[in-house]
């Protein structure tokens, strides 16, 4: 069941972002996005929960779930940010990042035949806290990635006077979707990393662990946008560039490292 | 008599060769009065817009007026042969079709847009107050205006027009959320700057200010719509202040810098800022589009952003070039019809003349006639004339716009005796 609730918000989530590529030619496009994008977010919600009923049971902490969690916060997010900001056009590439983590999610899910060594290690609800609030941080840093790399795609095109391109929102509400998410997804990511290392002590594990190190650095990555905004208020194309190397420091202390079999 | 147009525009010429031969309203008034002092140009009428420069112009001869014009144009700018390249030259008929495509917006950058016809009949006035304009560029111009305003009114163009400054508010959508929160630096209190300020008034903008060399000028093009007026040189801290600078005067050399540009951006943090330069020659320094969170618009930038609009545009291409098309045949019949003209005024003197005799032989043997009579008789001999004269001019007339054999007037200059009088 869950399996299938995934396949599902995968399919909607990929139909979003193949339609927004044709909001240009019907501008009916945009709307049809956003509510592909939340019948995708109630799929994949839906089966998140069921993760509890499936045998064998797939617990918070592991990569599978992590990974649907992301992939479901990330449009619950930005169909957020759309009430705050005027972001429509960047739909699609929400849809299309969505897409791609839930179908990394689902063939996980497909695979996972339970994970002995973590049933040993108790979790409680440090695991439980950490999982949640850096999954949040990283969706919303995801999130901020996205606004920048679509602020510097902008940008660009509006510098060689190409600006109907993409048909990208405003730089102006590119950079405020920037900036809110990252705030946002700081504080998240930061309690995450402390969460976690109270759950490292707690289990008596060291906390240098491949992925605890790429967390760090990518958090000591991301105060420098976060000083560049809040302490210099310097908006921009700069910030926009330290946001998405930032998410790519992220992104692999989440991914890369166990795609790449870096666990310890 | 030759019809001859010479020029460049925005698809024949880069902005940093239009600039170059931009004129000012003062020397396009010389050149208009210079124009006419050349043996073989009778009239002239030059036009300098943002995207254009052309002299239109009666000539004796073909090559001569050719010559006379191209060397008008070396003499504004020492050294041009070399951009000959970027002229065309229309003769005749084709230099008609192109006023006509001018004046009715079909050649511009912006297809459809507003101004260009105000500034085509300013163009116009400019030439009629210097003297250079005589009856055939009178009646050119005329027919242009009236082609340019049924244009307007007849098809889709009028409904759908748009000016470089609405492309400008399109430009500032690009770049801000809103532009309620905005506040726009007007530099020049012009025409443009006018246009622009209606454009952006009107799109939500109310935080406006115009800078001009003359603040009176500043203030009275900002009063109706509440905007702050100021002096040229409180543009450094102005700068500061704006989101959004439209700059449209007439300047030799940039009046806003690459220094002052990068000052305005870091004293804003790096928030963008919007500069749009519609001005020619150049207001701003092109070099300003490398400055990081700039972003600065010349009028040949403009285009692309005005594409968007013109396809919609287009279909009204169609019945706006059969108007044009037909404005055009009624002029070149009138012009056709000046053939007859020397027929005509000798036919009528004289008429005329017997008329008047053959009235003072009457009052003659009327030696007690009071004056009113005198005047009275002399014009019932002028109105018999006019009346018996109507119809034959008429068919004269016709008959030299139909461009066919003139047997008409062939036949009434040997019955009225005329063919000498013409020699």
């Amino acid at each position: 069941m869950t399996e299938f609730l995934h396949l599902l918000a995968c399919a909607l989530y990929s139909i979003a972002a193949l339609l927004g590529l044709r909001r240009r030619e019907w501008p009916e496009a945009a709307r049809w996005v956003n509510v592909l994008l939340t019948l995708g977010v109630v799929g994949q919600g839906a089966g998140f929960v069921a993760l509890h009923a499936r045998d064998p049971l797939v617990p918070l902490e592991s990569f599978p779930a992590a990974l649907s969690l992301i992939g479901w916060l990330i449009p619950t997010s930005y169909l957020y940010a759309l009430r705050v900001a005027s972001v429509g056009g960047v739909g699609h590439w929400v849809g299309c990042v969505a897409a791609s983590i839930t179908l990394i999610a689902l063939i996980g899910l497909v695979q996972y035949q339970g994970d002995p060594a973590a049933a040993e290690i108790p979790g409680g609800s440090w695991s439980h806290a950490h999982v949640l609030l850096s999954t949040l941080g990283f969706s919303l840093l995801a999130l901020t990635s996205l606004a920048g790399l679509a602020y510097l795609a902008k940008r660009t095109a509006l510098k060689r006077n190409q600006t109907a391109r993409f048909g990208l929102p405003s730089l102006e509400s590119l950079d405020r979707m920037e900036h809110v998410t990252l705030g946002l997804g700081f504080s998240l990511l930061s309690l995450g990393v402390l969460t976690g290392f109270v759950w490292g002590q707690s289990r008596g594990l060291s906390p240098w662990t491949q992925h605890s190190r790429w967390l760090i650095i990518a958090w000591a990555v991301y105060l420098v946008p976060i000083g560049m905004r809040i302490v210099r208020h310097q908006h921009g194309d700069r910030p926009a560039r330290v946001v998405v190397a930032g998410f790519g420091f992220l992104a692999f202390s989440y991914i890369g490292i166990r795609l790449l079999g870096m666990t310890a | 008599m030759n019809l001859i147009l010479i020029g460049l525009n925005h698809r024949t010429a880069p902005v940093d060769v239009r600039e170059r031969y931009a004129l000012s309203e003062d020397r396009a008034f010389t050149l208009n009065e210079k124009l006419v002092l050349h043996a073989s140009l009778v009239e002239g009428v030059v036009i300098s817009t943002c995207n254009r420069t052309e002299i239109i112009a009666v000539a004796d001869g073909a090559e001569k007026g050719e010559e006379a014009l191209f060397q008008t144009f070396d003499a504004l700018v020492p050294g041009n042969r070399a951009a000959r390249e970027h002229f065309y030259v229309h003769r005749n008929r084709a230099a008609v079709e192109h006023l006509f495509r001018v004046a009715a917006s079909l050649d511009s950058m912006v297809l459809g847009e507003t101004q260009i016809l105000g500034q085509v009949k300013r163009a116009y006035a400019l030439a009629a107050q210097a003297g250079s304009c005589g009856a055939i560029l009178n009646r050119l111009f005329h027919r242009a205006f009236r082609a340019a305003k049924r244009v307007r009114a007849e098809t889709g163009l009028g409904a759908t027009s748009i000016s470089l400054a609405r492309v400008g508010v399109q430009l500032a959508a690009e770049i801000f959320e809103t532009l309620a929160d905005k506040r726009l630096a007007l530099v020049g209190a012009g025409e443009i700057a006018e246009a622009s300020l209606h454009a952006f008034h009107e799109s939500g903008l109310r935080s406006i200010v115009v800078l001009n060399r003359t603040p009176e000028a500043a203030a009275r093009l900002a009063a109706p719509y509440d905007a702050q007026a100021a002096s040229l040189s409180r543009l450094d801290s102005e700068l500061a202040a704006a989101d959004i600078v439209v700059s449209s005067v007439t300047v030799d050399r940039p009046v806003i810098s690459t220094g002052q540009i990068q000052r305005t951006i870091a004293q804003r943090h790096q928030r963008s800022l919007l500069i749009i330069d519609l001005g020619l020659p150049r207001n701003v320094d092109p070099a300003c589009k490398q400055i990081d969170d700039a972003y600065l618009y010349d009028v040949d930038d403009l285009e692309e952003v005005a594409q968007r609009g013109r396809d919609r545009r287009r279909e009204a291409m169609v019945p706006a070039e059969a108007i044009l098309a037909l404005e055009l045949e009624q002029f070149e019949r009138w012009q056709a019809g000046l053939r007859a003209v020397p027929t005509i005024r000798n036919l009528v003197a004289r008429t005329r003349e017997i008329a008047r005799r053959e009235a003072q032989r009457t009052l003659v043997r009327m030696p007690d006639t009071s004056d009113e009579t005198r005047d009275a008789l002399e014009r019932m001999a002028d109105a018999i004339v006019a009346k018996l004269l109507h119809r034959p001019l008429d068919q004269l007339r016709n008959e030299a716009a139909d461009q066919g054999p003139a047997y008409y007037a062939e036949a009434i200059r040997e019955i009225f005796g005329l063919e000498e009088d013409e020699e």
